[in-house]
């Protein structure tokens, strides 16, 4: 844990380093949300009908899918991103050669990142709350644990991203199609059920359509966890399939930067 | 200057460092191919994969306590011996171990006995100060939580940093930031330390100061072994208790420097003199007793230099000098030159020929 908590330390300090980026990143916030509350409250008489099962509140509902998404976001790519920065100024292999084994060294390097967007996770829906979004606020244990399986999916999906760069030197279409993919179908905006038949089955493939749904039920309608129980053993499940196959490629990837001696190309 | 022909490799007779002492590194008949990159005419045309040798069947020992120089030109393989060592490039064949781990089946224990020094100054962090970056590593080397603060501050002081350990790294000079490569790895207290290049970035006095640092701090003082891989033949012969020669991959000589000098390169001088052309040159080179290498044409308010070698012990020196009073010709001064790494690689393939011409 110590060893994680000196690498999320030294990325505060160098973001910190950066203040007026760092400013203009929670400032940018606010021209997100003010532009949804307008227009979550024109279209509030049109979708209240179809989001019904999972908010009463068209507010609500799109600032848990945006606020979830933005998270989700930038967990996905915090583990690529901070690995191609850490290959390209050469730190990573200064890391590599320290006895910390590579597990922690992947949680300490995305680690800043991921406490950084559910800072701007909160600071999104303590202004959604000042715009008169309504939150069960005793339901935060469960949307936490409902986080947590999101972060552990689409964080194997970030192994995989990684996995490509330190074999490929980039991550493909990869984490864009897999976010693209979300943010139009796993019901960010609208709910998944809204969308064409056709393209429902490929909804069922994502995670964020299970998570967004559990988080909304227990968070905007007040719902037990029990009665999302079938979305969160679906995560559960994405988790399971998904973190041994991150794991794999890049223990396969590494594998091979060590054979083929590009470890510390950039 | 080189030839690709394999020569067999000359082994130092004079050994006693590892007939002494315990091994800290011993490599046997380690190899290393590269994949070497196909263009797009090649890939659409389907020509196979090629692989390039650069590191072929080295072997050597180093001794606990050493000072070990692993010298070559660009390409001879020395930064990828040393990051097979460090266990960031996988070997292809061969053995290698430091402090009796081998590096490919044991690779986290070699972590923590070893610690490698690249020249590469982007490796630390430019946006944090000196402090906060051994801070990072002192963590990351698992160093005790109730230690580390003494311990990096002692680091800094050792270095020579103190005074500017809470300066962003940004800021600093090259030297100083070579110097902070060395503290961050000293911060895992290893056996073996690996220097790649470390006084490439440096002026001449501030290498000297570093190479005296490197001698009375780590391996006097610390019982550190030490590994430097250098292209300057001067810092290797000068420095290193022991020396392996490389070239294209393959190990041409190992050996105490004296013993390398004396058997490979010819005594080399330099002749300041008023008339490089005058016939006492030739004469003495038709004796057998120097050859001129070269004559440099600018004169310096009317001094000409002539670079030569002059084969044997010194007294043919002085026989030399007084040859050349005796044939009227002014010399202002006549000094000793060190070899060059060419010259080194030279002589040791030129023996190597002969050798293999009487055998």
């Amino acid at each position: 844990m110590r060893e994680i908590a000196a690498l999320v330390r030294a990325s505060w300090l160098t973001e910190t380093s950066y203040r007026v980026s760092m400013l203009l990143s929670l400032a940018s916030l606010v021209f997100m949300i003010v532009p949804l509350y307008f227009v979550a409250k024109a279209l509030q008489p049109l979708m209240a009908q179809p989001i019904a099962t999972e908010s009463t509140q068209y507010f609500a509902f799109a600032l848990v899918g945006a606020t979830v998404y933005t998270f989700i976001a930038a967990c996905t790519s915090a583990l690529p991103t901070a690995l191609a920065s850490s290959i390209g100024k050469g730190t990573f292999e200064a890391f590599l050669g320290t006895p910390t084994n590579l597990g922690l060294l992947f949680v300490g390097m995305s680690g800043y990142s991921i406490v950084w967007a559910l800072v701007r996770a909160a600071v999104m829906v303590t202004a959604g709350v000042a715009l008169g979004a309504h939150l069960v606020w005793s339901a935060l244990p469960a949307v936490a644990l409902i986080l947590l399986l999101l972060v552990l999916a689409y964080g194997a999906v970030g192994l995989v991203g990684a996995a490509l760069l330190l074999r490929f030197r980039t991550t493909g279409p990869l984490l864009n199609g897999v976010l693209a993919g979300s943010a139009l179908l796993g019901g960010v905006y609208y709910p998944t059920h809204v969308i064409p038949s056709w393209l429902q089955d490929l909804s069922k493939a994502l995670p964020l359509s299970y998570g967004l749904r559990a988080a909304r039920q227990v968070v905007l309608l007040g719902e037990p966890l029990g009665v999302a129980g079938h979305d969160v053993i679906m995560l559960a499940l994405y988790v399971t399939a998904l973190l041994p196959i991150g794991i794999l490629c890049v223990a396969v990837s590494l594998r091979y930067a060590r054979r083929s001696g590009t470890l510390g190309h950039y | 200057m080189t030839t690709s022909a394999p020569i067999a490799p000359y082994t130092s007779s004079l050994s006693g460092f590892v007939r002494a002492r315990p091994l800290a590194v011993n490599i046997d008949q380690l190899t290393k191919r590269f994949p070497v990159r196909r263009g797009l005419r090649e890939l659409l045309r389907g020509a196979g994969r090629h692989e390039t040798t650069v590191v072929d069947q080295v072997s050597f020992d180093v001794a606990v306590g050493e000072v070990f120089g692993v010298l070559g030109p660009n390409g001879a393989g020395k930064s990828t011996i040393f990051r097979m060592l460090s266990t960031m490039v996988a070997p292809d064949a061969g053995t290698a171990t430091v402090c009796g781990h081998d590096i490919w089946l044991e690779p986290s224990r070699v972590r923590t006995t070893l610690a490698a020094v690249s020249s590469d100054e982007r490796s630390l962090n430019w946006r944090l100060s000196a402090r906060e970056n051994l801070l990072l590593f002192a963590a990351l080397h698992k160093v005790p939580p109730k230690e580390t603060e003494a311990l990096v501050t002692s680091m800094l002081r050792t270095v020579g940093l103190d005074g500017t350990g809470n300066k962003m790294v940004a800021a600093f000079s090259s030297g100083m930031r070579q110097r902070l490569l060395i503290a961050r790895a000293l911060l895992a207290r290893p056996k073996v330390l690996l220097l790649d290049e470390p006084t490439r970035a440096l002026d001449p006095i501030s290498a000297q100061e570093f190479r005296q640092f490197l001698r009375t701090e780590l391996v006097d003082r610390q019982r550190c072994t030490i590994l430097l891989a250098t292209h300057n033949a001067d810092e290797a012969l000068g420095f290193c208790d022991r020396v392996v020669v490389l070239n294209r991959g393959r190990v041409l000589a190992t050996g105490t420097a004296t013993e390398l000098k004396a058997r490979f390169s010819e005594e080399r001088y330099r002749i300041w003199t008023t008339d490089p052309d005058h016939g006492c040159f030739a004469q003495l080179e038709t004796l057998g007793m120097l050859r001129r290498l070269m004559n440099h044409a600018q004169g310096i308010d009317g001094w000409f230099v002539v670079d030569c070698a002059i084969p044997g012990d010194p007294s043919r020196t002085a026989s030399v000098l007084q040859h050349l009073f005796t044939c009227g010709v002014s010399v202002a001064r006549l000094e000793r030159v060190e070899p060059s790494l060419a010259d080194l690689i030279a002589g040791i393939i030129g023996a190597s020929a002969r050798e293999n011409a009487n055998a």
